[in-house]
């Protein structure tokens, strides 16, 4: 200090200097620290999601907020133009294309009305538009329980944590129509902190604890396609496990084919209905999507649900998962050709052709299932008795049980063209032996001749000839979408009126 | 004595804020200090190199140790002072040094692949490529993709360096 104050003392211009050079160091140096200090915080602050999602958020227009285009292309399902042979994303009434299915149905609520399904934006004005679910005027009015809702909205895991999982069970349909307003969206598979994949419905979890398998130890590629398997699969109501409560069960303890369920459904003597026209303990089955999957060739090659459904797209730079789930015949180049290296005409021919051969031989099933209907309730007529008719009504349950499963699996005969033209063969066998048995039968009774096939030659007459009352179902539906529905939109605008949604910066 | 002490101090700031000392790690978490480079990360965190390398591994030449630390100098100094005056561009592209140690890297880790009599009965003019052309002219996904603007993966999860500011600061300025 001392020899610098000497050498200022003599030449009192060098403090200037120094002071003023001080100044413009310390000056540039703050400068520098300041930008240093202003990008370190940049990264806090990039890309932090806007908006805060609260866990069980079920609107998916919040989180479309922070995820504009996965959003953007979710909202893409609601696209209803693409038709292919057999999919797509239009209304199809499948019982205007197929009556059969309306005798194959009588006494179930499925010959009322059973269309191809949208996509997954019209999940809820679907179900509502239903004749399946009917006209309830009031919460516990209805022939459909609560339990119906299970897949529908991202209102369910909210409403399961909010009543517990049985409770949400308990009661009928339309006790929880101003509760669940959300179409399938982003809180049915996604975390709301991580954006991990997550399953949010008990019954996936329930039933691989039964196999002996924890869900959690799941792969990241499992998931991707265990998400899906949270509703497209067979499941059943058992109303053993909680008093009052129809409990959503998936009956795969014995495995995944027709064959391991039927002995599932066999061993506890469950059935969905009794026949309107054969009096047969039937079993319906409900869109095996991923059990049928998983029996075919690109599951075995671990292709999951998502790789075709919902490939990665590009857009501006940023690849993304398109969140638009759709049929992978309107989106070729994204699904099909990431692996095969073939014109985008020969693939779908691929496709139709497997599609072609199974319906083939679909179709002859569900002649063959009318007929042993028609031919039961004959029998029946002429006065048989239970005993004569008990190995009758099992082979009818059990021919319809695999014409089902193959028919109801969405796009199963690509899946797994094999396993579905191998289920509905065993299907013709076994009701071919049962119509030998019923040919015996007829017979023993005095009935020697073959039983008309009935005119069912479209929508209207079959469900003439099963006696069911369209007029009536669609007045109800009427009064109910008049009375009810508009009751449930009100409600549950005003109660997510409330709910407010914080930034996070 | 006080000029000295401001200017240590804010030496210290400069150091702790642009985390200095992380530099002579070769963590791959180091390189996205810098904010821009988390799309490199996220690609690089998604590919089968992953399990096998670090940025350095493949960014710095490995010939001999002098030159891997003045290499990893030069290019350090580079990049801070890019980013600290807010230069960097939408898209990162390699320079010409840099594209010559990746493509000496390359060659490092497979070179055994690389001499092996099979590949060159296999792939046309193999031998006439590795030598005339860059590795990555060919294998073009290798490792980061083909996407790479500084937007290109804003959703990527990635390890951000943390908030500076001292959780318990933080705590007693809200309060």
């Amino acid at each position: 200090m001392s020899s610098n104050l000497k050498i200022t003392e003599k030449r009192p211009w060098l403090a200037w200097v120094l002071f003023f050079a001080t100044i413009v160091v310390v000056f540039l140096l703050g400068l520098l620290a300041s930008s240093i200090v202003e990008r370190r915080m940049e990264a806090t602050f990039v890309n932090v999601p806007k908006a805060k999602i609260e866990e069980f958020e079920p609107r998916n227009e919040v989180w479309g907020q922070n995820y504009p285009r996965q959003f953007q292309s979710y909202y893409g399902t609601a696209d209803t133009t693409f038709r292919s042979k057999y999919g797509g994303s239009a209304t199809v009434d499948m019982l205007e294309e197929i009556p059969e299915m309306v005798v194959l149905w009588a006494g179930y609520a499925f010959s009322r009305d059973y269309k191809q399904g949208r996509g997954h934006y019209y999940a809820i004005t679907d179900v509502n538009n239903s004749l399946r679910t009917g006209g309830p005027l009031k919460p516990d009015e209805g022939l459909q329980p609560s339990t119906c809702w299970t897949c529908k909205s991202p209102d369910v895991p909210r409403m399961m944590k909010q009543e517990g999982v049985a409770a949400f069970y308990t009661g009928a349909w339309a006790r929880l129509g101003s509760e669940i307003v959300n179409p399938i969206g982003c809180a049915d598979c996604h975390d709301e902190t991580t954006m991990n994949l997550r399953i949010s419905r008990p019954a996936l979890v329930e039933a691989f604890e039964r196999r002996g398998r924890d869900i959690t130890k799941a792969s990241y590629q499992e998931m991707r396609s265990l998400v899906c398997a949270q509703c497209h699969v067979e499941y059943y109501f058992n109303k053993k496990v909680v008093e009052g409560a129809n409990y959503l069960t998936f009956p795969w303890d014995n495995g995944f084919t027709a064959e391991a369920m039927e002995e599932y459904y066999d061993d506890i003597e469950f059935s969905d209905w009794t026949h309107a026209v054969s009096k047969a303990p039937m079993l319906k089955a409900q869109h095996p999507d991923y059990e049928v999957y998983m029996t075919g060739i690109h599951a075995r090659r671990g292709v999951a649900c998502a790789d075709c459904h919902m490939p990665y797209i590009s857009e501006g730079g940023q690849k993304f998962t398109d969140h638009k789930m759709q049929s992978p015949l309107n989106n070729i180049a994204n699904s099909c050709q990431v692996c095969h290296r073939e014109e985008a005409t020969r693939l779908v021919q691929d496709v139709y052709e497997r599609q072609d051969k199974v319906i083939e031989s679909r179709h002859d099933l569900e002649k063959q299932l009318v007929r042993a209907h028609v031919e039961a309730k004959k029998a029946w007529e002429l006065g048989a008795t239970e005993e004569q008719m008990k190995s009758i009504l099992m082979g009818i349950r059990h021919a319809q049980w695999r014409w089902d499963y193959v028919a109801a699996s969405h796009g199963g005969s690509f899946h797994s063209p094999v396993e579905s033209a191998r289920t509905v063969a065993n299907g013709i066998s076994i009701i071919q032996d049962t119509r030998i048995l019923l040919a015996r039968l007829l017979a023993h009774l005095g009935h020697n001749e073959p039983v008309p096939y009935p005119d069912i030659s479209t929508k209207a007459k079959a469900q003439e000839f099963i006696g069911l009352d369209m007029k009536s179902l669609r007045e109800e539906k009427q009064e109910f979408k008049k009375t009810v529905l508009p009751k449930w939109t009100e409600e549950a605008e005003k109660r997510e009126a409330a709910w407010s949604v914080s930034l996070t910066n | 004595m006080f000029v000295t002490a401001i200017l240590i101090g804010l030496t210290l700031l400069t150091i702790y804020m642009s985390k200095a000392h992380s530099y002579l790690s070769d963590k791959p978490e180091t390189c996205i200090n810098c904010h821009i480079m988390a799309p490199q990360y996220a690609t690089w965190g998604h590919s089968s190199h992953r399990e096998w390398t670090n940025c350095n591994d493949c960014h710095v030449p490995h010939n001999n140790i002098f030159n891997t630390y003045y290499f990893k100098a030069m290019d350090g100094l580079r990049h801070a002072t890019v980013f600290t005056l807010r230069r960097e561009p939408q898209v990162i592209f390699i320079k010409k040094q840099g594209s010559k140690a990746v493509h000496q890297n390359c060659i490092r880790c497979h070179s055994a692949l690389l001499i092996d009599p099979k590949l060159s009965s296999w792939t046309e003019d193999h031998d006439g490529h590795r030598t005339g052309r860059k590795c990555w002219e060919c294998h073009r996904e290798v490792p980061h993709g083909r996407v790479n603007s500084l937007s290109s993966v804003p959703d990527a999860r990635v390890p951000h360096p943390s908030n500076p500011v001292p959780e318990w600061l933080r705590n007693y300025l809200k309060n």
